[in-house]
């Protein structure tokens, strides 16, 4: 009797798993770590391919997109394509830095037909379409992406055939698959590792300008990080050269101001705190904490150039605040979690972030941390961001230097966080692989590279990319292997920040610099044989800038880096 | 005088073979057991003396305490040929500089601490449970093997994992979670035990006489049932100090600057070439410790089997 119940009532659990797997709605394997997989709507629907349905030269219409007013909170006034080889986009205030903007990866054009068709499927996240030195063969999600030569590529044509990225999580494995020789280059080896790379005659290593900021950052909005003297007196408190000196590698410096002094205006106004417990415990004591207090101390456990070490430093860190008194308990946070948490200022203690360079301007530095609706250091100070909105639109760096001397001057008085170091970093190649470099930007550029005449260059990356739609991402290790297929109106040099011709062959500005114009270049044909013309350029910037587009749809459709270059989205709600 | 002499005679006789008297002999005719044995009495000395033989603070950071010190420096011991003017640093240098030999010599404290109280807990509440179903049965039985049934159909550490993640990092709630995952094998263990010891006559003597439920339990079951539970405690703290440096190694065990194996194996993972005594040293200790239990518990398990070796006697 007892078997006979115990066997109908696993047939019956049988049943009904197989009821619940049935009803399960199929969603596509999500790639490890990748997020955009699990959103994606079902469209069963084939999307046709686009190549079939562009015929050449047909009649040019003309884009325009026009904002009501300037009082939606961006900066831009109209996006247009004025004939087949004319882009305009026209600012509501001057925009010097427009240049170093439009050269940026988020900003990368792909064909019109091909974001009409396959943004709403998202088949654009996977498959980009770009105008680049190499055409994306295959993405094996999990294991590699394999790109080939594009042969009809407008400019010197990549060396090498076949590009192909893989990607390791740990410095260690990165190496070993180095010095095997599966790979021929590797992104950010552990410093460590640097000595290890020197003395072996096969490898090169290649030192990355440090061009980023590492800083310790605390939320105004939370107790004691309210009182002006608690954050004087953590800044004064961090032996920031103890940190420096022990946990990052060589060409690493120690910050004096929040921009690297490579940066025009960067390191304008006093330089940051000299190293002061017993100062730092006064003013504590002054604040009312003679005793000190308890904290949480938070970060992600992942390398970034501006912190090689994360779990060392926080370590040190903890050692260092419970010399002035301070309590901290140490809380590793997921990555993506953490981030969430810092930039919307819900974090109630002490944070670990950095910041990399996207592009050589001040405005990429202080203007996204500082401005006026950036809540990750609590309430923003008006001492600093007026300052800044009005630095930005002046032109001319000289011109500029003295409000941002005041901004920098603001930031040490009012201590929104603590910059420690600008963190050099490397990348690791084959000594027989020429071209081979490491840019301060984080986007080595892969077709001057020959690996010593194989057909094949293999790159390891710290991490799979997010998505290949990299006009909706905002991490650099999806930038890179988009950098290597999509191009933008301009671009920056090899290895370097100077901005140079890319597919435009000029942007001119008006006087007053808020009408910029782009002169496209001629014979630029898309991997998908389609010709280059200013709608695609004008539909690539408009899918971002409208919020109310059908095709604002991207990976998350944040577009961050779009609102933090250029301010609010048009129409976002 | 003689009767009496003559009791007290019996009595020594039958105390001497007593069950623990005789599991003690077995035992210490087992080599590996005494191996087992004596690794453990060391590390015990080792935790309780921690403080006198550490040279430094575990938490102690060196850095301009000692002038020229690097980080991950390889071990420096003198009599080895280490130059006399540096100072001896016997198992190296740290990641965050600090004396890497004075961290493992602490860790042992924190291992053991967590060996003992998880299986404690674990045996406490498990003995409740596997007592309480064994002996009152029926759906009291039903219920509560069926929950830990779905306990242990779960991965045990992936079960812990689970666990932490709710209840947040940190050492105890660790602790806690090993314990939670580890109630089943021990409430199994004391449910067959009572199961078999129930129906003994001695029991039933017990019964006959009036003796109530609790009481038959408490003085007449439980205390034969203890034998098998020894030996899966001390097999099972060898798991539980094995499960709490991984939860320590996934970040999710004792946070920094806590001195515990795992947490220092998992934190200097990446320099297994360039640093190999960082991850080297927290690993041996971890393997010496859960050996020395592993060989205590399988020879006490040998010893107290009363299967094996009866004839002897």
């Amino acid at each position: 009797m007892r078997s006979k119940a115990l066997f109908s009532a696993v047939f019956l659990l049988l049943l009904a798993s197989l009821v619940v797997v049935a009803c399960t709605p199929a969603v596509p394997t999500a790639a490890p770590g990748g997020s955009e997989a699990t959103a994606a709507p079902m469209e069963p629907t084939a999307v046709p391919k686009p190549t079939e349905e562009v015929p050449m030269g047909t009649a040019f219409e003309p884009m325009k997109l026009t904002a009501p007013d300037c009082d939606y909170g961006g900066m831009i006034k109209e996006i247009a394509s004025l004939d087949e080889k004319t882009f305009q986009v026209t600012m509501c205030v001057p925009d010097p830095a427009f240049p170093s903007k439009a050269a940026f990866s988020a900003f990368s054009v792909q064909p019109r037909e091909w974001i009409e068709s396959a943004m709403v499927s998202r088949e654009i996240l996977e498959k980009p379409v770009g105008t680049g030195p190499y055409y994306l063969e295959s993405w094996n999600r999990g294991d590699s992406i394999v790109m080939k030569k594009f042969a009809d590529y407008w400019g010197d044509p990549a060396i090498t055939d076949t590009l192909v990225f893989r990607w390791a999580g740990e410095g260690a494995a990165r190496l070993l698959e180095l010095q095997s020789g599966t790979v021929d280059g590797i992104d950010n080896p552990s410093p460590d590792d640097f000595d290890v790379i020197k003395a072996d005659p096969t490898l090169k290593l290649y030192d990355r300008e440090a061009l980023n900021i590492f800083y310790v950052a605390m939320t105004n909005t939370f107790k004691p990080f309210d009182d002006v003297k608690v954050r004087q007196a953590i800044a004064m408190g961090i032996d920031r050269n103890r940190l420096v000196d022990n946990f990052y590698p060589e060409g690493s410096e120690v910050a004096t101001h929040f921009t690297p002094c490579a940066v025009p205006n960067g390191c304008t106004g006093e330089d940051w705190y000299e190293f002061d417990p017993d100062a730092a415990k006064a003013l504590l004591a002054d604040a009312g904490y003679a005793n000190g207090f308890d904290t949480t101390i938070y970060y992600r456990d992942v390398f970034r150039s501006y912190l090689p070490e994360p779990s060392l430093v926080a370590t040190d860190l903890q050692a260092q605040l419970k010399d002035i008194g301070i309590n901290a308990k140490i809380e590793v946070m997921e990555s993506g979690a953490f981030i969430e948490e810092s930039s919307a200022g819900r974090l109630d203690g002490i944070y670990l972030l950095g910041w990399n360079a996207d592009y050589p301007h001040i405005t990429n530095f202080l203007d996204y941390h500082f401005t006026a609706s950036n809540p990750q250091f609590g309430t923003p100070f008006p001492e600093i961001y007026e300052k800044l909105s009005a630095a930005a639109q002046i032109a001319d760096p000289d011109k500029a230097a003295p409000l941002y001397e005041e901004a920098n001057n603001a930031i040490k008085e009012l201590v929104p966080m603590v910059p420690i170091a600008h963190g050099g970093s490397a990348t690791a190649f084959k000594a027989d692989v020429t071209g081979a470099h490491a840019s301060p930007l984080g986007n080595e550029y892969f077709a001057v590279m020959d690996p010593g005449g194989r057909d094949t260059l293999v790159w390891m990356q710290n991490a799979e990319p997010i998505s290949l739609y990299c006009n909706d991402e905002t991490d650099g290790e999806s930038l890179r292997p988009c950098e290597q297929m999509l191009e933008s109106l301009l671009s920056y040099e090899v290895g370097g920040t100077k901005v140079k011709p890319g597919l435009a062959t000029a942007c001119e500005a008006n006087d007053d610099l808020t009408v910029w114009t782009c002169t496209l270049r001629d014979g630029v044909k898309f991997h998908d044989g389609s010709t280059l013309d200013a709608t695609d350029v004008a539909l690539s910037w408009i899918v971002a800038w409208d919020a109310s587009n059908p095709l604002h749809i991207g990976n998350t459709g944040a577009y961050e880096y779009f609102t933090y270059l250029f301010g609010d989205l048009l129409n976002a709600k | 005088m003689a009767p009496v002499s003559l009791a007290s005679e019996t009595m020594k006789d039958y105390r001497s073979n007593s069950l623990w008297r005789l599991t003690l002999r077995r035992i210490f005719k087992q080599r590996s057991a005494i191996f087992g044995m004596v690794i453990l009495s060391f590390l015990i000395l080792v935790a309780i003396f921690a403080n006198v033989i550490a040279p430094y603070d575990p938490e102690e950071v060196l850095i301009g305490v000692e002038a020229g010190i690097k980080k991950r420096s390889a071990p420096c011991i003198h009599i080895l040929g280490c130059p006399a003017d540096q100072p001896q640093h016997i198992m190296g240098i740290d990641g965050n500089v600090r004396d890497q030999f004075s961290r493992i010599i602490f860790g042992s404290r924190i291992s053991l601490m967590i060996g003992f109280t998880t299986v404690g807990f674990a045996i406490i509440i498990g003995t409740i449970l596997g007592a309480l179903s064994g002996y009152a049965g029926g759906w009291v039985d039903n219920v509560i093997m069926r929950i830990l049934d779905v306990l242990m159909a779960f991965p045990s550490l992936l079960l812990a994992i689970t666990i932490v993640s709710v209840l947040g990092p940190g050492l105890q709630n660790a602790l806690l979670a090993i314990a939670i995952v580890t109630i089943p094998v021990y409430a199994r263990v004391v449910r067959a035990s009572v199961l078999s010891i129930k129906e003994m006559p001695y029991v039933a003597a017990s019964r006959s006489l009036g003796g109530s439920p609790f009481h038959i339990l408490i003085s007449r079951i439980l205390p034969n049932a203890i034998p098998p539970l020894i030996v899966t405690g001390t097999l099972g703290i060898g798991t539980a100090i094995l499960d709490a440096a991984a939860l320590s190694f996934l970040g999710l065990g004792a946070q920094p600057p806590t001195p515990e194996w795992g947490t220092m194996l998992g934190s200097e993972r990446n320099q297994v070439f360039t640093a190999p005594h960082l991850v080297f040293y927290p690993g041996i200790a971890i393997m010496l410790t859960v050996l020395a239990f592993n060989l205590l518990g399988d020879g006490l398990r040998d010893a107290i089997d009363p299967r094996l070796g009866q004839a002897s006697e």
